[in-house]
């Protein structure tokens, strides 16, 4: 079962609920997908041993200048500006490249080859307290996250029966792939107008992605707020609520295990697993 | 012109509440939100009459069976499984690249604008002082969010041309891909808003040499300083040694999230005011000196 942790508003605590839940199930070996690899921190709070770390590439053209007549039907076909044809050159530019190989395809001297572009690095980790860690890592100054994410997603070096993956935020073209074919999606909000309002986008991108979803509402203090006017509008389940907790937020900076500051939260959780396989099922 | 950019790199650190913040502290501003995916400044800027524009990142495939033969090239072909076995397209996976058109040896495939958001131009009255507000709203699911960072950005930048304004402040969207990308184009200072924590700190490091690579100076801001003050002393000197200037310390404050939680921009109360000010000050200041 592979469980999706995801939020339209940064900072409402994915990466709490999908290492904590990894914890819980450590009997199980899961496996935790880091799919932020903007900015990869599940491995920050979870002790874990680097196992190997692999190179992710995705494929951009190179035009051979010695075949290359200038035609220019490439720089025409290319939808996203990536080839300029100069009158002694071509260039490329990588950053707009969607990888899609078209001037590859339909270049009439077969002048363009594509060549590997590294995007950032999958490390595999194995995590001390049982099961495993692949984490995706964005090279710094890289636009195009979904192939890493992608990659990540892909990586297998041994199957478990629960797979966790931490997404990025927002509710675009990250956030869907890391989404995306998952049994369920957790999206974990807080209980204010900025969570609400994300929470909406974000259960209009699992609609649209046809994965099933519940929500965690974190930092609850009492109240569901209009987090609960939405959950009831787009009929979406509240699985647990999360309490507010200044101790928790002051062991969690530290890098702490979260269980152990607020131990009440592996109930919580094993109520969230019990629902979730219950839905899945 | 002058554009003061507010990233984080992690979500969730206060970069909309300080942003907001900031905005009314400055005496005449423009504002910007290019958190496209998840926009929350107009919670708090509360738009008067907003203006929408559509907005198209692209293209996408249409198929029509009644032409196609079956032939399979266009799914071979796709790089983004965007066409499964029954030639149906999936707008969530096409990239709208025109491969699959290109190649199709019937011409059963076209390719059509495809909408994918919204932009506004709106005003904003904070205590009768009229600030010019732009954001949009990239749809879920849709891709190519630096486009639409770079049309809010392009049509803020107009405004204050046309009107005579010499300040930009805008709000970022979290991590360091695509839309901040976008973002720093012409950007002159960037804040960071960052958190104490050890995920906090990582993500600090990695938009610091996002930045230090695109060559955008910036000004750190530590926020909830007290949640764990040996990381905040840390992230101070770990800025000194990369000559980051501080702007300075705010401590968690539980009347700052009561008033977000209302849709108040914070330095609308006193209390707030008082604790955002001196920060604000500083990073005036730096800005001033930035060309």
């Amino acid at each position: 079962m592979e469980i999706a942790v995801a939020s339209g508003k940064g900072g409402t605590g994915k990466t709490l609920v999908a290492t904590c839940l990894a914890r819980i199930l450590a009997e199980y070996n899961p496996i935790v997908i880091d799919a932020d690899v903007e900015e990869p921190n599940a491995g920050l709070v979870m002790p874990h041993r680097v196992i190997d770390t692999k190179p992710a590439f995705r494929p951009v053209p190179e035009v051979d200048m010695e075949s290359c007549t200038l035609c220019g039907k490439c720089a025409e076909l290319c939808r996203f500006n990536a080839l300029v044809v100069l009158p002694s050159e071509v260039m490329v530019f990588t950053e707009l490249c969607h990888s899609c190989g078209l001037c590859a395809y339909m270049c009439p001297e077969n002048a363009i080859n594509e060549v590997n572009h590294k995007i950032g690095d999958i490390e595999e980790s194995d995590l001390l307290s049982g099961g495993q860690l692949i984490t995706g890592r964005l090279l710094v100054g890289e636009v195009q996250s979904p192939p890493l994410i992608k990659a990540a997603r892909e990586t297998r070096r041994q199957d478990s029966e629960y797979r966790l993956v931490d997404c990025p935020p927002g509710t675009t073209c990250p956030a869907i792939e890391s989404i995306r074919d998952s049994d369920f999606c957790l999206l974990v909000t807080e209980p204010s107008l900025f969570g609400a309002h994300d929470l909406e986008l974000s259960i209009a991108a699992t609609k649209l992605l046809d994965v099933r979803t519940g929500i965690i509402i974190n930092r609850w203090q009492g109240d569901d707020a209009d987090v609960g006017i939405i959950a009831r509008e787009q009929d979406i389940p509240i699985l647990e609520r999360i309490p507010y907790s200044l101790e928790l937020a002051k062991s969690y900076a530290k890098g702490e295990n979260p269980l152990t500051a607020m131990p009440e939260l592996q109930v919580i959780l094993e109520n969230v697993i019990k629902m979730v396989k219950e839905r899945v099922a | 012109m002058k554009e003061l950019l507010v990233l984080s790199g992690k979500g969730g650190t206060g970069k909309t509440s300080l942003t907001a913040s900031f905005i009314c502290l400055a005496e005449k501003a423009i504002a910007c939100d290019y958190d496209v995916d998840a926009s929350n400044l107009p919670i708090l800027l509360k738009p008067v009459d907003p203006k929408g524009h559509e907005f198209s990142a692209g293209l996408t495939a249409d198929l029509d069976k009644d032409i196609c033969i079956d032939c399979g090239l266009c799914r071979d072909l796709c790089r983004f499984d965007a066409i499964n076995s029954k030639y149906q397209i999936s707008t969530l996976s096409c990239e709208g690249c025109g491969f699959c058109a290109e190649v199709c040896p019937v011409e059963a495939i076209s390719m059509s604008e495809r909408p994918s958001g919204r932009w506004f131009a709106s005003m904003s009255d904070q205590d009768g002082k009229m600030v010019p507000l732009f954001y949009a709203e990239l749809r879920p699911g849709e891709e190519n969010s630096g486009k639409l960072v770079a049309q809010v950005k392009s049509s803020a930048r107009q405004k204050a041309l046309e009107e005579g304004y010499s300040l930009l402040i805008s709000d970022g969207s979290p991590g360091i891909g695509c839309p901040v990308i976008s973002s720093l184009v012409e950007a002159n200072l960037v804040v960071i808003v960052a958190e104490p924590s050890v995920s906090g700190f990582h993500d600090l490091k990695r938009v610091r040499e996002l930045l230090a690579l695109r060559g955008v100076r910036s000004i750190l801001l530590i926020n909830k300083w007290d949640l764990n003050p040996e990381a905040s002393e840390a992230m101070e000197k770990w800025a000194q040694e990369c000559d980051i200037p501080c702007a300075g310390r705010l401590p968690y404050s539980s009347e700052l999230a009561a008033a977000v939680a209302v849709g108040e921009v914070p330095v609308s109360r006193k209390e707030l005011r008082d604790l955002i000010l001196p920060v604000w000050e500083n990073i005036a200041k730096t800005l001033e000196k930035q060309n």
